[in-house]
């Protein structure tokens, strides 16, 4: 029940016009104007502060194998959400909905993450969410 | 766990929906869902107290209010009106060198947006430290002196100063002197001086809502006093976790340009 009230949260700061990120500005590092959808192979799993990250190789229309580096909420909001630190393994396919880092590196925020079996769930902290 | 998550992904898509036909009238940085069910029961009726007849502020709270531009919190009839060299400050500020993008205190009365816990010694009758912890931006605390002593004359700048706290009638008063000038007030980074003074105003207002009324006072940057109202939420049931921030904080390498929301 507790990952319900993650995506309530996030419904309700973004419904609310929230600017609330975590410990940094959310659009001084990503572009909400910039969505990306990226499907691939998680390659490493980070459950770290300030943010959990993982890794995913995604390949271009060349056929070039490119890895990508994924932000999500931090290990204590997604634990209380109901991830734990193998929810998401090295080789599970998976698609990231989310936004594009500014920088310009092969890196975003995700927002959702969707399972092969067609599980999506959300990734991003509330205050992010908008 | 897939299992979990699928059951727990169909249940919030269920609320989504619910929550697109009615929305939320939760304010900015409430702090989250205002659905009891979803954060644990909400106990209602009076608030608790402790041995001494104190109103009892123990538990998580989840610390809110207006974190991306503290103007946002400010009471009705106030304004914030900044002095010319720190209005030339702020707007020379890069949101990159905001101390919170990289991992350092909040300073008062900044809060980040993550579970804390007020905890007094002893524990039962009359309190002579209070104590913060805060779960994140970094694992940290504050420390309230509840025993009746006055500021040092020789105090160090600090991030969170130095507090000595009084009770007025269900009112806990925390008056702080002593900062540094190196945390911001929000990401849009508002500045101050080391002159700065607050006075934080804690009331238990229900069981589960935590206000706090704060004055800034602060001459060397500020044409006058301005007071922000701020409201902590309980969560029930909630422990504070480990949140160590410069574990592997990647961000601030990929932050671009000047401070703002």
């Amino acid at each position: 029940m507790r990952f319900v009230w993650s995506l309530a949260a996030a419904l309700a700061a973004t419904l609310s016009a929230g600017s609330a990120a975590a410990h940094h500005s959310f659009a001084a590092q990503y572009d909400a104007n910039q969505p990306v959808t990226l499907k691939g192979v998680v390659t490493k799993v980070e459950w770290t502060n300030p943010h959990a990250r993982f890794y995913i190789d995604v390949k271009d229309a060349d056929g070039k194998v490119v890895n990508w580096n994924l932000e999500i909420a931090s290990p204590n909001y997604l634990k209380r959400a109901g991830w734990s630190s193998t929810s998401l393994k090295q080789g599970d396919e998976v698609t990231v909905e989310g936004s594009m880092a500014r920088s310009g590196a092969n890196m975003a925020n995700a927002a959702t993450v969707t399972f092969a079996d067609g599980t999506r769930v959300f990734a991003r902290s509330a205050a992010d969410n908008r | 766990m897939r299992a979990q998550l699928v059951a727990l992904a169909a249940l919030a898509l269920t609320q989504a929906v619910a929550a697109q036909q009615a929305p939320s009238t939760s304010p900015a940085g409430s702090g989250g869902s205002s659905n009891a069910a979803l954060i644990g029961a909400v106990p209602e009726g009076p608030v608790p107290r402790l041995q001494d007849g104190t109103p009892d502020f123990s538990g998580v709270w989840v610390g809110s209010g207006p974190i991306g531009d503290i103007s946002g919190g400010l009471m009705p009839g106030e304004e914030l009106v900044l002095l010319p060299a720190a209005k030339a400050l702020k707007e020379s500020r890069m949101a990159a060198d905001d101390p919170e993008a990289l991992c350092l205190p909040t300073g008062v009365p900044r809060i980040a947006p993550y579970p804390w816990r007020i905890v007094q010694a002893p524990a039962y009758g009359k309190a002579t430290h209070l104590f913060f912890l805060f779960e994140g931006n970094i694992h940290s605390f504050r420390q309230i002196f509840m025993d009746g002593r006055e500021h040092p004359d020789d105090l160090e700048a600090t991030w969170y100063g130095h507090s000595v706290g009084h009770w007025e009638g269900d009112t806990l008063v925390i008056e702080t002197v002593g900062f540094n000038d190196l945390f911001w007030f929000d990401f849009v980074g508002h500045p101050h001086t080391t002159q700065l003074r607050t006075v934080e105003r804690y009331t238990r207002t229900k069981v589960s809502e935590l206000e706090v009324v704060t004055t800034v006072y602060d001459p060397g940057a500020y044409a006058k006093p301005f007071t922000v109202k701020y409201t902590h939420t309980l969560r029930p049931g909630w422990e504070l976790m480990e949140y160590i921030c410069n574990e592997n904080n990647q961000d601030v390498e990929h932050i671009r340009g000047p401070a703002g929301l």
